[in-house]
């Protein structure tokens, strides 16, 4: 006699239960844990010990307070607007060019293109800080030997341009991630439809705006959800290249919570707080990126 | 009164007569009882490895460790960090985590939160330790001592100096002549670029950074009679005051392109680096040892040419001591106490093993009186630059933590963050010394809120 076969349901269940432990595991104590941890007071000291006050929302009352915290928001704010709209505008250009086999080494190029996505976020970190040197950079010396300027520039001492080179640095690593995607969105689209509108006499740029646009709309939400995440989440770059500064110029979130937790007076509890309040926007950053695309998707 | 001795500085009655002291106490590094010492004494019990957290400096660890293996057999676990950053963060993880560590490395700055947090023991009572202590020099109690309690053992010492380049300036037609005042220093840098001797004259360590642009200013202010903060930790910063003058002045130099304006881009290395391609006349200020890489032939064009120079005026300047703790997370104290004393003490043979090689190999001054004067690091200090004048302005200069009492505090990093921010502002000409010194005020509010 056979066993009964379980329902699609159980199995489903089944399937992604030994997935969902080592989730709940490995991600869902740690942050459940830091949930805790900025409930209390916590330092080195106290870690150590484990006698760890109940302090309710006082790290909460503490964060609002912090003018750095709200600073450090404001830039990771500037970062992920400019960087996501600069990952998507050049990943989309590229990816229509790449896609366009006419385009010479355009074959080439496609595998050079993961070169930068494959470069770990320090490393490329580091490359960059090189770059920007004010003294050895490489692109002060190019600027200077093609009569851009006529003096070194300090790209990384100076406030006003210092989270731009940070921008360039992680732009240049992520962009590849969004090329691929929309490469892979681009051969998703039947050629029949650009055949049928230029038949029509549609000129390239209305293709594009009316079927390519459209068509992608799923993928660019996609890496619009996924970009703005990881821009949120910003920190090797800025470890590696300004460590902050100059001054506060480059604070950005999740280092505030890195400096916060991570280096005197290691308050633990506050840097804790921030990293939930981080999580929090990112949640409902991603939330509202969902339900707008889903909208969009379904009246179009 | 003679102001070379007036309190503060490290008299020179107060360095030879310490220094006498440590010699009639047995101290010198070569003496009688050395090999019968505590540091030759093996520790009870086998421990597993020892482990110390450092941040790298050339080949200095790899060396000492090696040398503690082969004397007690015991292993080393050598955890070295490119530098300072990561160095904290690796000692405060393994901390919060109860990881073993035996010996660490204290930047000035955090040593205050490592004793708050209990990351760093006192080391009174372990044997030896009043020996140790009675050759500290001044710059090594200043950081070693609060509270009564010795919190760690000197890894090296060093002071604030000027450098010049004695070709060009005898070109500028100042042959052995360099200044001695600030009305000075300006009179011989514009002739110098009146001459054409140099584009800019004067390159100044201006680079952002705990102790590179900070540190200069520091130091002139401290030259001037100043100081950052007082003693309650008040800024003294305001109109009239010692360090706003010194900064008006400061950006003066750049007004008048004196200054390479490249200065605000260079710490202390690419300093040293930008003066020996031999286009400036004066490099100030910055620790003693970097003479020996203006004099070094293997890469220095101007090799033979630099020379050391201590401030203007009485001479005061500023200096410090790095220093080792023991943390309180070691397994085995004795054991502990035994490998820190390789790193910053003696080794089993009596000898400051790693004192005197880091005096006689990379030129840096010791945080012990008797390796001060001891006939070794003349010898190897001779080598790069002129020793007299080095120990001359060594027995001028005041602590760094006496000019600036605030850098033992919790909020001194991010002050110190901003203020790098507003120096730099106002030596690029884009806010006056007055509105810089009125925003690094208002910046000590801000740094201890955050």
């Amino acid at each position: 006699m056979r066993a009964r076969e379980p329902g699609a349901g159980a199995l489903a269940l089944l399937l992604n239960l030994p997935a969902s432990l080592v989730l709940l595991l490995v991600l869902a104590w740690p942050v459940l844990y830091a949930g805790w941890l900025s409930l209390h007071e916590v330092s080195l000291r106290q870690l150590r010990t484990g006698e760890m006050p109940f302090t309710g929302l006082a790290n909460y009352a503490r964060l609002f307070r912090d003018d750095v915290f709200w600073l450090a928001l404001q830039h990771t704010l500037v970062f992920v607007g400019i960087s996501v709209a600069l990952e998507v505008t050049i990943g989309l250009a590229v990816a229509l060019v790449i896609e366009d086999d006419r385009v010479a080494l355009a074959r080439v190029t496609r595998v050079l293109l993961l070169v930068p996505w494959g470069v770990p976020p320090v490393v490329n970190g580091l490359l960059w800080s090189f770059i920007f040197n004010a003294q050895y950079g490489y692109l002060n010396r190019a600027l200077l030997a093609l009569g851009v300027l006529r003096e070194p520039v300090n790209w990384l001492g100076d406030p006003t341009l210092a989270m731009g080179a940070v921008i360039v640095a992680y732009v240049w690593r992520t962009t590849p991630f969004n090329i691929l995607l929309y490469h892979a969105g681009l051969r998703g689209i039947p050629p029949e439809y650009y055949e049928a509108a230029s038949v029509d006499g549609a000129s390239g740029w209305r293709g594009f705006w009316h079927i390519t646009l459209p068509l992608l709309r799923p993928v660019i939400a996609v890496s619009l959800i996924l970009r703005t995440a990881f821009g949120f989440m910003v920190f090797d770059e800025i470890f590696a290249i300004t460590q902050g500064g100059p001054g506060n110029a480059t604070w950005v979130a999740a280092w505030y919570t890195y400096r916060t937790a991570f280096q005197p007076p290691f308050n633990v509890g506050l840097g804790a707080a921030s990293a939930w309040v981080l999580a929090l926007i990112l949640a409902l950053t991603g939330l509202a990126y969902a339900r707008l695309v889903g909208r969009r998707l379904e009246t179009a | 009164m003679d102001k070379r001795e007036s309190s503060g500085a490290w008299g020179r009655r107060q360095f030879i007569g310490s220094a006498a002291a440590a010699a009639a106490m047995g101290l010198a590094p070569v003496s009688a009882g050395a090999q019968t010492g505590p540091w030759a004494q093996r520790p009870p019990g086998t421990p597993g490895p020892v482990t110390f957290v450092v941040w790298q400096y050339g080949k200095i660890y790899e060396q000492i460790a090696r040398q503690f293996e082969d004397d007690w057999s015991v292993k080393v676990n050598q955890i070295i960090e490119p530098n300072v950053e990561p160095q904290v963060a690796k000692l405060s993880a393994m901390y919060a985590a109860g990881d073993p560590v035996d010996v660490s490395l204290s930047p000035m700055q955090y040593l205050a939160n490592y004793i708050d947090q209990g990351i760093a023991q006192p080391i009174d009572g372990l044997p030896g330790v009043e020996q140790y202590v009675r050759d500290f020099t001044p710059f090594t109690r200043a950081i070693a001592q609060r509270d009564g309690k010795t919190w760690g053992l000197p890894y090296f010492s060093t002071v604030w100096m000027f450098m010049y380049n004695d070709e060009l300036l005898a070109r500028a037609g100042f042959k052995d002549k360099p200044f001695r005042s600030y009305p000075e220093l300006v009179e011989q840098a514009r002739k110098a670029k009146r001459d054409g001797v140099a584009k800019y004259p004067i390159l100044w360590i201006g680079g952002q950074g705990f102790e590179q642009l900070p540190g200069t200013w520091f130091s002139l202010t401290c030259n001037r009679g100043g100081v950052i903060f007082d003693k309650a930790l008040v800024p003294q910063l305001g109109p009239g005051s010692a360090a706003r003058e010194t900064l008006r002045w400061w950006q003066s130099t750049f007004k008048d392109e004196l200054a390479d304006p490249s200065s605000l881009n260079l710490r202390f290395i690419p300093a040293a680096k930008a003066f020996n391609a031999g286009q400036h006349v004066y490099l100030g200020t910055l620790h003693h040892y970097y003479v020996s890489l203006l004099n070094d032939a293997a890469q220095s064009p101007i090799a033979g040419k630099a020379r050391v120079l201590g401030h203007p005026g009485d001479g005061k300047t500023i200096g410090y001591t790095m220093l080792y703790i023991l943390p309180s997370t070691t397994k085995n104290r004795e054991w502990a106490w035994k490998l820190m004393q390789y790193l910053g003490g003696r080794t089993k043979d009596g000898q400051y093993t790693q004192a005197n090689r880091l005096a006689t190999d990379a030129m840096l001054g010791s945080g012990y009186q008797s390796v001060m004067e001891s006939e070794g690091l003349r010898k190897g200090w001779s080598k790069w630059g002129d020793v007299p004048t080095i120990l001359g302005a060594w027995s001028k200069a005041s602590t760094f933590s006496e000019v600036v009492p605030a850098v033992s505090q919790p909020w001194y990093p991010r002050w110190s963050e901003l203020m790098n921010v507003e120096l730099t502002g106002c030596l690029q000409g884009k806010l006056t010394a007055d509105q810089a010194c009125d925003n690094m005020i208002a910046a000590v509010a801000k740094a201890k809120k955050a």
